[in-house]
C-alpha cells in the first residue's frame, strides 16, 4: 500500500492532474469571455453579466464543499493527484470509488485490502479513467446535434422553448427531491425547510426589490437547511 | 427580436471551444493509466483492463448517453460542454445555473437565460477547482479539522440544494412544480431500472406540461368564442 501511494503521489501524477485542472480553468475563462462579447447583442448589460457570474460563484461554495468533504476519502486509496483529477472532472466520489472497486476486483482483489498491489492500482485507474471517458465523448459528440434540434424548436415557437426548459428542470428536480424524501424523515424535513427558506427569500427580494438577495439566496438556503439538518440529529 | 440579435456566432464558438476542451481532457485522462502501464511497467494485461471496463460500462454505460440528452434542455449548449467536464450536474451545475438565471430575472428558455446559465456554471466550475486544490494539497487533515457538527450538517447538503432549487422554479410555475414532484415520487417508487429514471421523469414531465398548456389554450379559445357569440 505504501508503495502504491508513493507512485500515486509522485511528481509525474501531479503534473497530469494539474494539466487537467488547467483545461477546466481555461474552459471556464473562454466561456466567460464568449458571453461578455455576445451579451450586448441580446441586450444583456455588463452589470447583469457580472451579477450572473457572481451568483454562480456564491451558489457553488456550499455544493462544492459538500462534494469535496466526501471525496477526501479517496486520497488514501488512489493518492492526492488522482483524487484532484477525478473529482475536478466528471466524477462524483461515489462513482469513482465504485469504478476503482470494480477495477481492483477485475484484477482479483479488493481495493485497499490484501493483494492491492501496483498492478491492481493500475487496473483501478484504467477503470476510473475509461469509465469517465463515456460522458466526455457523448457530450463532445452529441451536443452539436442537440443544439440543432433546439434551434429548430426555437425557430418555430419561442414559447415552446420556455416550456421545455422549465419542464425539463422540474422533471429532473422532482426526481431528485423524491429520491431524497425516501431516505428518511430528517432529510424530508430539510427539504421542506430549505424550500420554505428559499420561497421567503424570493418573496422578500421581489417585494422590496433587493437585488443582492437573489445572488445569495441559494447560499443562505443551504446554511439554513444544513443547520436544521444538524439540529434534527441532536434531538 | 431582430434577426441580428441572435446567438448564432456565440453557438458556433461555443461548439468549437467546447469540443476542443473536451477532446483535450479525453487525451489528458488517458495519459495516467498509460503512464502507469507502460512507462512504469505495472501493466495488468489488456484482458483485465477490458474486464474492468466492461464492469464499469455495465454500471454506468447507459448514463453516458442518457445524461447528456436528459440535461441538455436545462443546460443549453455551452452549459453542456462545461457541466460534463466538471461533473456534479444535479448537485452543483444545475443549481448554480438556475440561481444565476434567477438573479438576472431571465425567462427560462430565453437567450438571456442561456448566457446567464453559462456564467453561473462557469463561476461554479472555477469555484470548484479553486476549493478543491488547497483541500487536496492539504490532504485529509483540513477536513479532519472541521468540527463534527459541520461534517454532520454537510450530510444534508443534497436535500437543502434540491429543496431550494425546486421551489425557485415551482413558485414561477406552480403547476409544473406539482407535476414534476408528483412524477418524481411516482417514478422513484415504480420498479423500473434506476438508470433510466431521470430520463423518464424529464420526458413525462415535459409531455404533461405540454398537454396542460394545450388544455389551457383550448379553454381560453373556447371562452373567447363564447364571448364572441354572446356579442
Amino acid at each position: 500500500m505504501e508503495q502504491i501511494l508513493e507512485i500515486a503521489n509522485s511528481p509525474m501524477m501531479w503534473v497530469f492532474a494539474l494539466f487537467v485542472m488547467l483545461i477546466v480553468f481555461f474552459q471556464a475563462a473562454v466561456f466567460i469571455r464568449l458571453v461578455k462579447r455576445n451579451a450586448p447583442q441580446i441586450e444583456m448589460s455588463k452589470a447583469e453579466v457580472n451579477k450572473a457570474l457572481r451568483t454562480g460563484i456564491i451558489s457553488a461554495l456550499g455544493p462544492s464543499l459538500g462534494i469535496i468533504i466526501i471525496a477526501v476519502s479517496l486520497i488514501t486509496l488512489i493518492g492526492a493527484p488522482l483524487t484532484l483529477m477525478r473529482i475536478g472532472i466528471i466524477g462524483s466520489a461515489a462513482y469513482e470509488l465504485t469504478a476503482a472497486g470494480i477495477g481492483a476486483k477485475a484484477y482479483g482483489v479488493e481495493i485497499g485490502k490484501d493483494g492491492y498491489n501496483l498492478q491492481a492500482f493500475t487496473t483501478a485507474v484504467w477503470a476510473m479513467c475509461l469509465g469517465g471517458l463515456g460522458w466526455l465523448l457523448s457530450a463532445a459528440l452529441f451536443t452539436k446535434s442537440l443544439g440543432k434540434v433546439q434551434q429548430k424548436i426555437a425557430a418555430k415557437n419561442t414559447k415552446m422553448m420556455a416550456l421545455i426548459s422549465t419542464a425539463a428542470m422540474m422533471g429532473a428536480f422532482g426526481y431528485f427531491v423524491a429520491g431524497q424524501m425516501v431516505t428518511g424523515v430528517s432529510t424530508s424535513l430539510v427539504l421542506i425547510v430549505s424550500a420554505v427558506t428559499m420561497a421567503v427569500l424570493m418573496m422578500i427580494s421581489e417585494r422590496r426589490s433587493i437585488g443582492w438577495l437573489k445572488e445569495w439566496a441559494l447560499g443562505i438556503t443551504l446554511i439554513v437547511g444544513m443547520s436544521f439538518g444538524y439540529l434534527t440529529t441532536i434531538f | 427580436m431582430n434577426q441580428n440579435h441572435d446567438l448564432t456566432a456565440f453557438h458556433g464558438k461555443a461548439h468549437f471551444w467546447g469540443r476542443l476542451t473536451l477532446w483535450a481532457v479525453v487525451a489528458a485522462t488517458i495519459i495516467p493509466p498509460l503512464y502507469l502501464s507502460f512507462v512504469l511497467g505495472y501493466h495488468p494485461g489488456w484482458g483485465v483492463i477490458l474486464a474492468a471496463f466492461a464492469g464499469v460500462a455495465a454500471f454506468v454505460g447507459v448514463m453516458w448517453i442518457l445524461e447528456p440528452v436528459s440535461y441538455f434542455p436545462s443546460l443549453g449548449i455551452s452549459g453542456t460542454y462545461m457541466s460534463f467536464l466538471v461533473g456534479n450536474i444535479s448537485n452543483m451545475c444545475l443549481p448554480c445555473s438556475a440561481a444565476a438565471q434567477n438573479a438576472v430575472n431571465a425567462e427560462p428558455g430565453s437567450k438571456k437565460a442561456e448566457l446567464a446559465a453559462t456564467l453561473g456554471i462557469a463561476g461554479a466550475s472555477l469555484v470548484h477547482i479553486t476549493v478543491l486544490i488547497p483541500i487536496v494539497l492539504g490532504g485529509a487533515i483540513l477536513v479532519a479539522f472541521l468540527p463534527p457538527a459541520v461534517q454532520t450538517a454537510f450530510q444534508f447538503v443534497l436535500p437543502a440544494i434540491f429543496g431550494g432549487v425546486t421551489i425557485q422554479f415551482a413558485m414561477k410555475r406552480p403547476v409544473y412544480g406539482i407535476i414534476g414532484v408528483f412524477m418524481g415520487i411516482l417514478i422513484t417508487l415504480l420498479p423500473i431500472p434506476s438508470f433510466i429514471k431521470v430520463m423518464v421523469c424529464v420526458s413525462i414531465t415535459i409531455a404533461l406540461t405540454f398537454l396542460y398548456e394545450k388544455y389551457q389554450q383550448s379553454k381560453r379559445m373556447l371562452a373567447e368564442e363564447i364571448s364572441v357569440q354572446e356579442n
